[in-house]
């Protein structure tokens, strides 16, 4: 991991990166594999805490999983949101399928658009990510209300809300391994 | 996206549209079979047996702290619950009294009728795991399930009377629609003049409805509403909701009463699961079809 991360800051030009005139967000260093299943899992046992009651509450589970969908997408695809969705539906006890395709559908819009996200900084990539949530949302909604014969409201949007504005802060927190990592070895070169 | 220092010039697998296509299609499949067939529980509960261990970890601080709680305020709490059971105590030594009176009579009086003894009913008492999240149902899940005999359609009590109905049962947890749920009804009767109806969970929320009366049904306010026993699933007398408000209709002729529920699930972490014979009530109703029977 190290050797690799080497390799590329040497490739990158180690001591200049900071008199690069681009954002370097492009230039992202690879997390390690440990640390995205480890973020994922944590973030599910907590999603099963009884706090997602309140309607509009984030999602958070569906949030880090179309982050790392984002960053890291061959290790984190729609696959696996699918089956995280599917364990959110038996644990809530709504019908199968109803999490599954919210996660798969933002899963499968956060990569379509990934080429053109990753070129923006992590506020602009927010506001890329609120169509995407609201789209996945809204297609699961509506599915539930007709199967349920019976329309919720709306508070569902306050989340899908919720969650573009958390991206941000999502970034800062799930990058700071890897930057502590690039951090280090530019002090070693 | 730079693996071993090679570039990945093609993309490997089925595409991305085909992907979202494939798992899209599953998941709606399983929505719509799920909505209308019952053909996907063994999936849900195994996945949920796997849950299991995860949720009760999750939970084990908040069961902590709760436990904590009550050592700190133990002293306290044994104060006021003395003092209420000393109440009690004296109110039911004088029903106790008038009960056995009764129940002489009414034993002379089922043997006169030749009406067959009732039984007591065998039960299990149940703690609430969490409450699921789900927006279209109130649900409760317990920490009990088909390994203590716990099976789809009990009743689940409190000391106020009907809380709800298991609907839904894994090896180790239960899941139970309230009477507040759209999904339940219940068939009752008026505690004050044996009136028979049916009460409908569902439309004001934390409310029952009893529908379909005629315009002219006695029923009023503060009417106490108790399971009639007709179905066979809830054993009759239980305690179920009281009647808050009556709508007569003069135009359609029908009259709709609101009702609150008696128990209250949101204050109490205990209930009792009534072991009743599921399949005798099932084979009741299908004998019967057309009779009120429980929850649908």
């Amino acid at each position: 991991m190290a050797r690799r991360v080497r390799v590329e800051v040497a490739r990158k030009g180690a001591g200049l990166s900071s008199l690069e005139p681009i954002d370097t967000t492009p230039f992202r260093r690879v997390a390690s594999p440990a640390f995205i299943w480890l973020t994922i899992v944590l973030v599910w046992l907590f999603s099963l805490l009884p706090w997602r009651v309140w309607q509009p509450a984030p999602d958070l589970l569906l949030l880090i999983l179309a982050y790392w969908c984002l960053n890291e997408p061959g290790r984190v695809g729609m696959l696996s949101a699918f089956a995280f969705g599917l364990l959110m539906d038996v644990h809530d006890g709504s019908l199968l399928g109803v999490h599954a395709l919210t996660y798969t559908l933002a899963a499968y819009g956060t990569l379509a658009l990934s080429r053109r996200m990753q070129r923006f900084n992590s506020v602009v990539q927010c506001l890329h990510m609120l169509p995407i949530f609201v789209i996945a949302k809204s297609a699961s909604r509506l599915i539930e209300a007709w199967l349920a014969g019976e329309w919720l409201g709306w508070g569902w949007l306050w989340s899908a809300l919720l969650m573009a504005m958390l991206w941000p802060l999502a970034d800062v927190l799930l990058q700071m391994p890897q930057r502590q990592l690039e951090e280090g070895d530019g002090g070693s070169v | 996206m730079q693996e071993n220092g090679s570039l990945k010039l093609f993309k490997q697998g089925p595409t991305l549209e085909v992907r979202l296509f494939a798992l899209a299609f599953l998941a709606l499949a399983l929505l719509i079979v799920d909505a209308r067939w019952s053909t996907l529980e063994p999936v849900r509960q195994g996945v949920s047996v796997l849950l299991y261990p995860f949720q009760r970890i999750m939970l084990a601080p908040r069961d902590g702290v709760e436990r904590i709680k009550g050592w700190i305020d133990a002293a306290n709490e044994m104060r006021i619950e003395k003092e209420s059971l000393q109440r009690q105590r004296i109110e039911l030594a004088q029903m106790a009294t008038h009960a056995a009176q009764l129940a002489a009579e009414n034993e002379q009086l089922r043997r006169l009728l030749n009406v067959p003894e009732t039984v007591t009913q065998p039960s299990v008492a149940v703690e609430v795991l969490f409450e699921p999240t789900s927006a279209f149902n109130h649900h409760l899940v317990f920490n009990k399930g088909s390994a203590s005999g716990i099976r789809p359609g009990m009743p689940v009590i409190d000391e106020g009377g009907v809380v709800g109905q298991i609907v839904r049962v894994t090896p180790f947890t239960a899941e139970a629609a309230l009477i507040t749920d759209d999904k339940l009804s219940i068939p009752v009767q008026i505690l004050r003049n044996g009136l028979r109806l049916i009460a409908f969970g569902g439309g004001v929320d934390g409310k029952m409805e009893v529908r379909y009366l005629t315009a002219g049904a006695d029923i009023q306010p503060e009417d106490e509403l108790v399971t009639s026993g007709i179905g066979g699933l809830f054993p009759a007398g239980l305690s179920v909701a009281r009647v808050d408000s009556v709508h007569r209709d003069s135009a359609t002729g029908f009259a709709m009463a609101v009702a609150s529920p008696l128990a209250h699930p949101e204050r109490h972490r205990h209930f009792l699961v009534l072991q009743v014979d599921v399949d005798v009530a099932r084979r009741h109703e299908e004998a019967h079809a057309g009779e009120p029977g429980g929850a649908n």
